[in-house]
């Protein structure tokens, strides 16, 4: 059905399936540990855009949601109006007070979860804790501490249900690999 | 780093606008709070801060060396944080502090008494006689500490580059109005360099780009810094080998130091057989120095790191079509 754009893809890391069972699975979870609190859910956009949608739905607690998106890096030549990380969708959501649930897509390096904790640590939210659908620990530069992990993956490039490459594969049911041809890996 | 510096009448909500501006910023909000804290890790007497701070400085006539040095401790710890942290600074005389220093802003928080009368009689419970004393007093004090600390007029408008009145503006409003100012006035590309010679002595760890071995290193260094990751570069050498007489044979320098993370960063984009020294160098460290948390970075985990944000742009170009990612 994909494959005029999976062809790129060059295995399947974690299917539908075991996707749907686990969230499942973490929604329990969650709604356990917040089961006495007004959590306010914050997804990192886009990455966690499908994960939030589907864990919500595992939740049987009442929740509140917002979103927030930072610009990711580009390189010096590209910066052109800062050379920070920059905001580009704030809460809707005062915090302070609250008890928030920061949902992230991928934790890789940890820097741009880290940038994100340390500015809403800044706003005084109640208590601060990460959930991330996929945990790349090898990769970690940045010690940011995961409270709920969907899966652990290992150093491969991974696209689909949110995660992208070039904004592309978000769409993807499953989580797979996209092979170094694509990235341009293979040709360094 | 980059400095906004808030000036604030009594009553005109700019403790809140500060709050809104440092959370949406990522910037280090220095208050009331922030300073005690600073105050006691630096094993002070709390009852000392409250002498040398907004309300206290002016009071006396006479002003001795001893109590001078005192109050002069205040904005020297502000300038100290402004080297190595963007701030948000609320009073304090910062618009004096750092008056000409490049990459800082300079905002008044103002509204008309009338507002503030109203605003501080429903916070803070007071009567209208009451709010007005209380703004009267405030207003006196901090006027007092920018004048005795900097001979300035805290009211003159030409010391700002920004003045927001409260009246017909919502908390919101103001925290978007000085976050596009500090957009427009690319506050955070003011290189380093500028605004250090203007308070502090340039250190070996504030030099240009120009002190990095090549462009990998320059490249993840930049990576750090947009993502505000504190950093030292080359900051120790950790000797190997030693002769007889104590006489260092073999060190090692790892290129990077994050110091929140307690981990030393070492790049390599070299040839294989230069990595394999690296690592055989990398073992005898950790074996020499097991507390030593320190990770190798090798080209293909930069690369990866690149292909991430879509910065190998040639092979994925060819086949995704595009030409700017």
């Amino acid at each position: 059905m994909l494959s005029h754009f999976d062809q790129y893809i060059s295995e399947i890391l974690i299917t539908e399936d075991a996707i749907a069972q686990r969230v499942a699975t973490m929604g329990i979870e969650i709604s356990v540990a917040y089961e006495n609190s007004l959590p306010i859910l914050v997804g990192v956009l886009k990455g966690s855009a499908l994960f939030m949608a589907d864990l919500v739905r595992h939740m049987d607690i009442p929740l509140e949601m917002d979103f927030m998106a930072v610009a990711g890096y580009t390189s010096h030549e590209q910066l052109q109006s800062s050379g920070a990380v920059r905001i580009t969708k704030d809460l809707d959501n005062i915090i302070e007070g609250r008890d928030v649930l920061l949902v992230e897509g991928i934790v890789d390096t940890g820097m741009t979860v880290g940038y994100i904790l340390r500015n809403l640590e800044a706003r005084q939210p109640r208590t601060i804790r990460l959930c991330t659908f996929l945990d790349k620990p090898a990769r970690r530069i940045v010690k940011v501490p995961v409270a709920f992990r969907g899966f652990e993956v290992p150093d491969r490039f991974v696209v689909g249900y949110g995660l992208d490459f070039r904004q592309l594969y978000r769409n993807l049911p499953y989580i797979g690999v996209l092979s170094g041809e694509a990235t341009g890996l293979n040709r360094q | 780093m980059a400095v906004i510096t808030i000036s604030r009448e009594p009553g005109a909500f700019g403790e809140e606008v500060a709050a809104r501006v440092a959370g949406s910023l990522g910037f280090l909000l220095v208050d009331s709070a922030r300073l005690a804290q600073f105050w006691q890790e630096m094993d002070l007497d709390e009852d000392d801060l409250t002498k040398v701070d907004e309300g206290g400085v002016g009071e006396d006539r006479v002003i001795d060396g001893e109590h001078e040095a005192c109050i002069k401790m205040l904005p020297d710890l502000i300038a100290q944080l402004a080297e190595d942290h963007d701030l948000v600074v609320i009073g304090r005389g910062g618009q004096g502090l750092f008056q000409n220093r490049p990459g800082t802003l300079h905002v008044r928080v103002v509204a008309s008494r009338q507002f503030r009368i109203r605003q501080l009689q429903s916070h803070r419970n007071l009567s209208a006689r009451e709010a007005k004393r209380y703004i009267i007093d405030l207003e006196r004090q901090r006027s007092r500490y920018v004048r005795s600390l900097y001979r300035l007029n805290w009211a003159n408008p030409s010391l700002y580059d920004l003045t927001l009145r409260m009246d017909r503006l919502s908390i919101e409003a103001a925290m978007h109005l000085i976050v596009s100012a500090v957009d427009e006035m690319r506050l955070q590309q003011v290189p380093r360099r500028l605004i250090v010679k203007d308070l502090l002595p340039e250190t070996n760890e504030r030099k240009s780009d120009e002190r990095f071995a090549n462009d990998t290193e320059k490249e993840f260094a930049r990576f750090l810094e947009y993502y505000r990751i504190p950093y030292q570069y080359e900051p120790r050498t950790f000797p190997l080998e030693t002769d007889g007489q104590g006489k260092v044979l073999e060190a090692f320098t790892p290129d990077f130091y994050l110091p929140e993370q307690d981990l030393f960063i070492e790049l390599t984009t070299m040839k294989q057989s230069l990595v394999t020294r690296k690592n055989r160098k990398i073992r005898k460290l950790r074996r020499l120095h097991p507390e030593v948390n320190i990770r190798i970075f090798y080209q293909r985990d930069f690369y990866t790191l690149m292909a991430k944000y879509g910065l190998l742009a040639d092979a994925s170009n060819d086949i995704f079509g595009v030409t700017d990612p």
